[in-house]
């Protein structure tokens, strides 16, 4: 499948994120323990195109909160390159770091966490605006408040800016962490579990106001979880990582309905779901243990630890790269016939 | 709703702090401080001490000298004259066979003490010449001729006429009218103190056993009209001073000062340099540790070494050796306490604003394109000057005590009243020997009582505002 | 079945000083023995409360109010003493995992003197005996007896929820209340620790209270489920009742069922309550949950509307099924 590049908002190429260890000066003196990096992130590749919602799934530790801070230019990337609309932005300069940051947006899981607690809601929603010096006295930028605070459909928005977040439920918060994204106009917003701290009643709810704003103003969304449920719901593709690598990428639905991969099998026979009759079931999970530490990544493909169908193969040859399985499928297991 | 919920914090903080007996104590004298500091001029017996006057002897001159506070006559079974001043005196105008048409100033004077003032001091202002011609009205009716005094070449200069110092002959005249031979043989006119022999009972022993005589004495000062009606020669603010043995609400020192006065007027300069020098330096100090904490690395372990090292030099040999080669001023001495108390505050800010540093919102506010500068001043400092409230509040004591310190070294500043300087010269004259305890428990108490204000409210503050810090 | 656990009418209320907050009123069900009763409910509903009034310690300023029964293994345990619950009750009969409780643990100890020192607060032992029992707790929930010398933030989220359990289970009590142990775990460690709690119930005849507010999760786990409202049962009901084909009666659990998204179907949009819950220290009168209802009738907004069985061990507290 060949994309125009007018297509593709942006291009993570061979992404990696290596975190050295924090050693003392006496520990590195004496050579002692000489730790191995964390391979938080170990050489990712993908295209965000525009207008669509991507989904990166993966357990708890897999590298996506890493992925995306690099995205967000939040931490440097140890080696990749990452490609927006046509520009080199793996490491740019302060100013166009400033000009990237207008254009790339970042909503938190934790929509409690994520305002300073003394901004009332209209501060919130202005620094941005102050930030990046956008033209207008304070009622310019009310008018830009109001509007945004309109997009997330908090309403009366004017009732809400005098408030404090503590003031707010969780999901008028997150709507609010919407907002402030929005209210600069990006093009493209990072949501790192955007709704994994809020009521289960609400959740559809945010979700729903999220896909409408990305609908009416033809973002592109890059959508961070661990709840393949939401991602199948919310997105329109996905990739699963696994140890700081992507293992299995495609359209949701075909990902989902068809997973080629055994840990992406793994991760669907895992969630629960509102049926009944499962109760005295005791679940037969595809997959042992827990993630590898990632200073600790095994040789050969990284899952065969883990792999229900690993032969001694999977260890011994090089670790698998991602290949075409049709219809924009792609996963990393080279016995994938054979399962 | 939204403007009611609006102030919430700091009706939180209110609603926690009211119930907190000892800030809530602390607050109250902290209000009654500042209200005296406000209304000093009210009540200052003293009014120009301000002016540099603290330390003019001629200022203080129409004082006794080391008398107790007034309110010691209760516990006393003989009574001393109190000091009093009185302003206005009755005018009236009469013949006198002398100078003719006179104009009369006369100060009533109820004495109702055992033992007598040891002087009358009248003064005035005046331009040009006078003259006073003075005697003093007994109850019994006697008479003492006070004196007569001319005064010429005044350009609204204050005069002053001291019965003690210039009535001592005209006093013995008046007792020879009584006196026993034999007494008058043991003493002469500058033996007896004139003030003694016109509050006493006549009668043969009357400059041995000095009987009181108690009533209202009247003082009459009389000017010719010649004088008063003379354009050229002007005489207002006319006062009697009773100088008596025991003397306002704090008595005074040997040098004559008023106590109560050296007390209310060193109160601003101990708010003042307790404040100042703690908001000072604990903002520094707070600002020193969020910058230390925010960039970390390499700029943390360098503040952090400099910060070690401040830490470590002793605050108060410093002080007395920078103190002993400069001339002491407030100024160097509150800028010194300064650069060494701001480290105080920084280990604790550090820590905090560590974990401020890695909260959600600060990334968000990364994200949205902020400087670092911008993430300092208004994401991190605001949420923990709170909290540094409390440790201005407990810093306050140090200082006080550090610049009393210092006074009490005779290093303090020569320009201003502080209660440590009160305390110095009390301890250099001896007041401890001397039994003077009113020049001593005052500053002492009030020192104290300032620092267990500031700590009253920082330990109620501390309590309120850091447990909310540390569950966040 | 046996009840091990019957609660009637159980009312705790927190006094603040802005007002009671309500954040249980009228609470009545029975735990069977051997059986996993689900508690589901939004955010603020009184899950956790329920579990702490059940080991009969609300935080302050909490108070179990008059007229609130708690009835374990046939005993009245509302008369009874702090120390007599101390001794008897608490932890001993009844013990809870705490919302959270696994990022509780003390960074500075190890795991193994972590636990031996909640072993030691109950139980005279010696060292070498205790060890021995944390070692075999250990590798009932799957843990190797090395974890005893590590510290906690060298052990996984997994692992260290693991250990509460485990830390819980050591009295070998009657009643254990779960509060969310997996909320903050992915999908793989969850069901890694749903099948352990499975197994572990087998084992030592448990019966679980399983709080959580995941309705797919519930349905995985709890035999019955009793969803809560506003510090009320809304619905109670077993897994067939409420997860089959006929589907629960409450419009609440059915729009909550809405709401939830699904893995094995796609759809288009999700439905959605609309609205908060309600303020407990003021809650609307009749019906609590009439404010947001979809199927609201007059008379929800004034009268209350009795918890009432609808069939056999299927209770709802809805004016619709009152015939
Ligand atoms: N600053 C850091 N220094 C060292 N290691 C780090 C750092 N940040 C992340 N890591 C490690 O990198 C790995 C990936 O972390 P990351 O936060 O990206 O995971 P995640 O997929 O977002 O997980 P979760 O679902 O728990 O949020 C983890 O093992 C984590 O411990
Ligand atoms: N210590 C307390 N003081 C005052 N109110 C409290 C206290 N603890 C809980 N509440 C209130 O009681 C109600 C029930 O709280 P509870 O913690 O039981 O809810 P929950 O169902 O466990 O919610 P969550 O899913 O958020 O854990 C809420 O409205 C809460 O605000
Ligand atoms: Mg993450
Ligand atoms: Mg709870």
């Amino acid at each position: 499948m060949s994309l125009n590049d007018n297509d593709v908002i942006l291009q993570v190429k061979d992404l990696k994120k290596h975190f050295t260890p924090h050693q003392s000066l006496i520990q590195s003196l004496a050579g002692s323990g000489q730790k191995r990096p964390i391979k938080a992130v170990d050489g990712i590749t993908f295209d965000l195109r525009r207008g669509e919602i991507f989904g990166l799934i993966g357990e708890s530790g897999s590298g996506k909160t890493t992925t995306g801070k690099m995205i967000m230019k939040l931490i440097e990337p140890t080696s990749g390159t990452m490609v927006f609309n046509g520009e080199d932005v793996t490491h740019t300069d302060k100013l166009r770091t400033q000009v990237y940051r207008r254009q790339v947006q970042m909503i938190f899981q934790d929509p409690y966490a994520s305002m300073n607690p003394r901004f009332k809601i209209r501060d919130v929603l202005q620094e941005p605006l102050i930030i990046h010096k956008i033209e207008g006295d304070n009622q310019k930028h009310d008018e830009m408040i109001i509007k945004s605070l309109t997009e997330v459909k908090l309403n009366p928005p004017a009732e809400f800016m005098g408030r404090y977040p503590h003031m707010l439920s969780g999901g008028q918060r997150q709507r609010v962490a919407t907002a402030r994204t929005l209210i600069l106009n990006p093009m493209l917003l990072v949501a790192d579990e955007p709704v994994s701290m809020i009521d289960l009643s609400t959740r559809a709810e945010i979700l729903a106001m999220m896909k409408d704003v990305q609908r009416d103003l033809g973002l592109t969304y890059l959508y961070i979880t661990h709840d393949l449920s939401t991602a199948r719901y919310f997105t329109d593709r996905i990739a699963v990582m696994y140890l700081g690598r992507i293992v299995e990428m495609g359209p949701a639905n075909e990902l989902i309905d068809n997973p080629i991969h055994p840990y992406t099998k793994a991760l669907i026979e895992a969630v629960p779901e509102p049926m009944t009759g499962k109760v005295d079931v005791i679940k037969e999970l595809p997959i042992s243990g827990e993630i590898p530490s990632p200073a600790n990544i095994p040789p050969g493909c990284r899952f065969h630890t883990r792999c229900p169908y690993a032969k001694p193969e999977c260890s011994e040859q090089s670790e698998p790269e991602l290949m075409d399985a049709g219809n924009g499928h792609f996963h990393a297991c080279r016995r994938w016939k054979e399962i | 709703m939204s403007a009611k919920k609006s102030n919430s914090r700091f009706q939180e903080f209110w609603d926690d702090f009211r119930r907190e007996k000892s800030g809530l104590i602390g607050l109250g004298i902290l209000a009654v401080a500042i209200l005296v500091v406000i209304f000093e001029p009210l009540f200052l017996p003293y009014k120009d001490v301000n002016e540099g006057n603290w330390r003019n002897i001629s200022y203080w001159e129409d004082n006794s000298s080391a008398a107790p506070p007034a309110w010691t006559n209760i516990f006393t079974s003989k009574k001393s004259a109190v000091s009093t001043t009185f302003n206005s005196p009755e005018v009236s105008t009469e013949e006198d066979p002398n100078y003719g048409l006179v104009t009369t100033y006369s100060f009533k004077y109820n004495y109702k003490y055992d033992l007598p003032p040891l002087d009358l001091i009248i003064r005035a202002k005046a331009s040009g010449m006078s003259l006073f011609l003075m005697e003093l009205e007994r109850p019994d009716g006697n008479i003492v001729p006070v004196g007569e005094q001319f005064f010429e070449g005044l350009n609204e200069d204050q005069i002053r006429f001291s019965m003690d110092t210039d009535a001592a002959s005209n006093a013995y005249e008046f007792a020879r009218q009584f006196a026993s031979e034999e007494a008058l043989a043991n003493s002469d006119s500058t033996t007896i103190r004139p003030t003694f022999v016109a509050f006493s009972e006549t009668g043969s022993d009357m400059l041995s056993a000095r009987v009181p005589l108690k009533g209202t004495y009247t003082l009459r000062i009389r000017v010719p009209s010649f004088i008063t009606d003379d354009s050229n020669n002007v005489l207002e603010d006319l006062r009697l001073i009773v100088t008596g043995r025991v003397s306002g609400i704090l008595g005074t020192d040997t040098y004559k000062r008023d106590i109560f006065t050296g007390i209310v007027a060193g109160l601003k300069w101990a708010l003042f340099i307790g404040l100042a020098t703690s908001v000072v330096s604990v903002l520094f100090g707070v600002m020193y540790g969020i910058i230390s904490a925010y960039f970390g690395g390499f700029v943390d372990t360098s503040m952090q070494f400099v910060y070690q090292i401040f830490a470590g030099i002793p605050v108060m040999p410093l002080l007395i050796v920078l103190a002993a080669i400069f001339k002491p001023s407030i100024w160097i001495i509150m800028g010194v306490m300064i650069v060494f108390s701001w480290t105080g505050s920084v280990m604790t800010v550090r820590s905090m604003a560590f974990q401020i540093k890695e909260e959600t919102f600060v990334e968000a506010a990364k994200a949205l394109g902020s400087g670092k500068w911008r993430i300092i001043f208004k994401h991190i400092a605001p949420i923990l000057l709170p909290y540094s409230f409390a440790s201005m509040a407990l810093a306050v004591p140090g200082t006080i005590v550090y610049e009393a310190s210092l006074s009490l070294l005779g290093l303090g500043d020569p320009t201003i009243i502080t209660w440590g300087q009160i305390l110095h010269d009390a301890q250099n004259s001896g007041a401890t020997l001397n039994g003077l305890w009113w020049w001593i428990v005052p500053p002492g108490l009030f020192i104290a009582l300032m620092g267990a204000t500031f700590a009253f409210l920082g330990f109620a503050m501390d309590k309120i505002l850091n447990p909310k810090l540390r569950t966040r | 079945m046996d009840k091990i656990l019957e609660v009637k009418n159980l009312k705790l209320y927190y006094h603040t000083n802005k007002g009671a907050v309500k954040a249980l009123d009228d609470v009545t069900f029975d735990l069977y023995k051997g059986e996993t009763l689900g508690l589901v409910g939004e955010s603020g509903c009184g899950k956790t409360t329920t579990g702490v009034a059940l080991l009969r310690m609300p935080s302050p300023p909490g108070r179990i109010e008059e007229g609130s029964q708690i009835i374990l293994d046939g005993r009245d345990i509302m008369p009874l003493t702090e120390r007599q619950i101390r001794k008897d009750v608490r932890w001993e009969e009844v013990a809870m995992v705490f919302q959270g409780a696994m990022n509780c643990l003390t960074p500075v100890y190890t795991i193994g003197k972590q636990m031996m020192e909640t072993l030691q607060e109950h139980r005279e032992m010696e060292k070498k005996q205790a060890e021995e029992l944390i070692k075999e707790y250990l590798s009932l929930v799957g843990l190797p007896p090395e974890v005893m010398g590590r510290y906690p933030h060298e052990l996984s989220g997994g692992m260290k929820q693991r250990i509460v359990i485990a830390t819980a289970l050591f009295l070998k009590p009657k009643v254990v209340i779960l509060d969310e142990p997996t909320t903050a775990l992915d999908v793989i460690v969850q069901a890694q620790i749903i099948n352990l709690l499975k197994k572990l119930k087998k084992t030592f005849d448990l019966s679980f209270i399983f709080i959580t507010h995941d309705l797919s999760l519930e349905a995985e786990v709890s035999d019955r489920i009793c969803v809560m409202y506003a510090g009320k049962i809304a619905e109670l009901g077993t897994n067939q009742q409420i997860y089959g084909k006929q589907g629960p009666m409450h419009p609440y659990t059915e729009k909550l069922l809405q709401a939830t998204p699904l893995l094995r179907k796609k759809v288009e949009s999700l439905s959605f309550i609309p609205g908060a819950p309600p303020d407990l220290i003021d809650p609307p009168t009749g019906c609590r949950f009439h404010p947001r209802c979809h199927k609201v009738m007059d008379r929800c907004k004034v009268e209350e509307p009795p918890l009432i069985e609808v069939e056999p061990g299927h209770m709802v507290a809805c004016w619709r099924c009152v015939k």
